[in-house]
């Protein structure tokens, strides 16, 4: 009975495994071949390289990879800059009104980014910053999810080292670069991971604020290039999609153990 | 006399209304080791860690070097410090964990290189520059955090427990290895401790605390032979002193409490002796054996007798001993000097 049930489990963990991956595959099947073999999914039809060739002639790809990459930079760059310095303020430094100013940016989480989309867009363009990177990235700079997961790390810092610092002459600055980014580093990479997937696959918000192609990040330019008025094409459309999830997809398998690692130690399931 | 290394003033320290410490006055001459020894929470930690700066006063002043640093920061201090759990940064090897403080202080990179050259060789850790601390044995670690502390050359180092987390053997000579280092360097350590042996063995001053309050200052032979209270007599000495009642003995009927150790009682044939005892336990030590005894009005009786000997518990003792070796303390349990008239011989 009791293998039968460990049986049953594996088999839906195999089913589960499968419904999620189909969807990728098939993409990836399609890309490598041409439109009516693809729909009609003839197996034994020729593998081409066709569909990546008029793909990538149909789009400013490059410039949109450079975009998205810019982008997922300056928000990682300032999500860092953000977490760090509040995290360590809400772990370590007592001021008047400290957990009531926690609670307040932890209740940011209960929002979904998308119910402020249209405040965000007057406060980006009150900034000047409409259509720029900067003003993609800057509603997710201060991130309420970073900073908890900050003061959750720093908090773990054990007080002596923090101490051994104060005598040894550090200043509030000393300490937070040498004692606790450092020992802070498994949550950083896990976070950094979180971060760059996440923005690395954001649509709605950078289609609202971009409108151009100098700005414009892979999933709006991956969009508008499968748009219906474009024309449908299966195995072009697979072709593009592939070449944009390409670089996130390499690096998860190559640092696979890596990444489940960081998650693991920076207590994130 | 020469004005105190390190003085503190009427120091007190309290935590939302809670005991920390109180009415402490201390003067610690330049290059003594100093050793707060006390129960755990009589504030001895406390006490060093308003020394250091990482807490601060709330009444009382301190000095150190002739300096007021009441307030003062703890890097301005010009101390060290040495923590229980050794506090080693565990992303940085044995090298930069030893010049941590040097490289904040921005020293120059050959100077750097010197001191810890020199650090590691006094401490034995050359060879080990590379290591994490997580790859290191606890003694080693214990060393890492020694080299730490002196590679400033501070003139003050302040050690918070620092032989608690080593195993017993390794504890004795890393005290031998402490106080070396200490009078080698001629620096002033004040050094907490709640085991007896280290600040008895250790220390040129012994401070002894008890909820917040000092017991007793002074060396070791005068914490041992003048107890200035009963808590003092009762902590110092293992075993420890023996606590009689005055009218338990004839003669001194007029003492509230007499003290007595262990190895100036004797044991006498039957009838012979002052007291008479139960034996309720024998702790066999290797060159002699302590023999603990129940007497109605006393606490603590111990007599040490040499070599092994097995005497089955209940069995009656008597045992004497000479009236210059007992210690009167008066019904507050403050010690006296006044003996009480002797009766008419």
């Amino acid at each position: 009975m009791k293998a039968l049930s460990r049986h049953i489990e594996a088999f839906g963990a195999l089913l589960l495994a499968v419904i999620w991956i189909s969807p990728l595959l098939f993409a990836f099947w399609a890309a490598f071949h041409s439109t009516s073999d693809a729909v009609n999914f003839n197996i034994t039809a020729p593998w081409t390289l066709d569909n990546f060739r008029i793909a990538w002639a149909g789009a400013p790809w490059l410039q949109y990879f450079l975009n998205t990459f810019l982008l997922v930079t300056v928000i990682l760059v300032g999500q860092f800059i953000v977490t760090t310095l509040a995290g360590f303020a809400f772990a370590q430094v007592r001021f008047p009104g400290r957990d009531i100013v926690f609670i307040l940016v932890l209740m940011q989480l209960f929002i979904l980014p998308e119910v402020l989309i249209v405040e965000n867009y007057a406060m980006v363009s009150r900034l000047g910053l409409f259509d720029s990177i900067l003003g993609v990235g800057m509603p997710y700079m201060a991130s309420a999810f970073g900073i908890f997961l900050m003061r959750q790390a720093f908090k773990g810092v054990p007080i002596e080292l923090h101490e051994a610092a104060r005598v040894e002459g550090c200043g509030w600055f000393g300490i937070l670069w040498r004692v606790y980014v450092p020992l802070a580093r498994p949550t950083y990479l896990a976070y950094a991971l979180v971060s760059v997937s996440t923005h690395w696959n954001n649509f709605l918000w950078p289609l609202i604020v971009t409108n151009s192609p100098d700005t414009r990040p892979l999933t709006v330019g991956l969009s508008i290039f499968g748009a219906p008025e474009n024309g449908v094409d299966i195995s072009v459309i697979s072709a593009a999609t592939m070449m944009s999830v390409a670089p996130l997809l390499v690096a998860f398998l190559v640092f696979q153990r890596q990444f489940v690692q960081a998650f693991l130690r920076a207590g994130i399931k | 006399m020469t004005t105190p290394f390190v003085h503190v003033e009427n120091v007190a320290k309290r935590w939302n209304g809670q005991l920390g410490v109180e009415n402490v006055s201390l003067s610690i001459p330049r290059g003594s080791f100093v050793a707060l020894l006390g129960p755990s929470g009589c504030g001895k930690s406390t006490t060093l860690r308003l020394l250091s700066g990482l807490e601060l006063p709330d009444e009382g002043r301190i000095s150190i070097d002739g300096r007021d640093v009441t307030t003062a920061a703890p890097s301005d201090r010009n101390l060290s410090m040495v923590f229980q759990s050794y506090a080693l940064f565990p992303h940085l090897n044995v090298a930069e964990n030893v010049v941590f403080g040097l490289k904040v202080r921005r020293v120059a990179a050959a100077e750097r290189r010197e001191k810890l050259r020199r650090a590691l060789e006094i401490t034995g850790l050359l060879g080990y520059e590379n290591r994490k601390p997580g790859e290191l044995s606890g003694g080693q670690r214990q060393r890492v955090a020694l080299a730490r502390a002196i590679v400033a050359n501070q003139p003050l180092c302040l050690m918070d427990e620092p032989l608690s987390n080593l195993d017993a053997k390794l504890r004795a000579s890393v005290r031998k290895d402490i106080k070396k280092l200490q009078v080698d360097l001629g620096i002033t350590v004040v050094y907490v401790t709640h085991d007896q042996t280290e600040a008895m063995s250790m220390a040129d001053m012994v401070v002894l605390m008890k909820d917040g309050h000092i017991q007793q200052i002074g060396a070791p032979e005068d914490l041992y032979y003048r107890p200035a209270n009963t808590f003092v007599a009762e902590f110092v000495g293992s075993p420890p002193m023996a606590l009689i009642e005055g009218a338990a003995l004839p003669g001194f009927e007029g003492v509230s409490l007499i003290g007595l150790r262990a190895e100036n009682v004797h044991v006498t044939g039957p009838g012979q002796g002052r007291l008479r005892c139960q034996v309720s336990e024998c702790e066999f030590l290797g060159s002699e054996t302590f023999i603990g005894l129940t007497h109605p009005s006393a606490t603590g009786l111990t007599v040490s007798m040499p070599g092994l000997k097995t005497i089955p518990a209940g069995q009656s003792l008597d045992i004497g001993f000479a009236d210059e070796h007992l210690h009167f303390f008066d019904a507050s349990g403050r010690r006296t000097e006044t003996r009480p008239p002797r009766p008419a011989e």
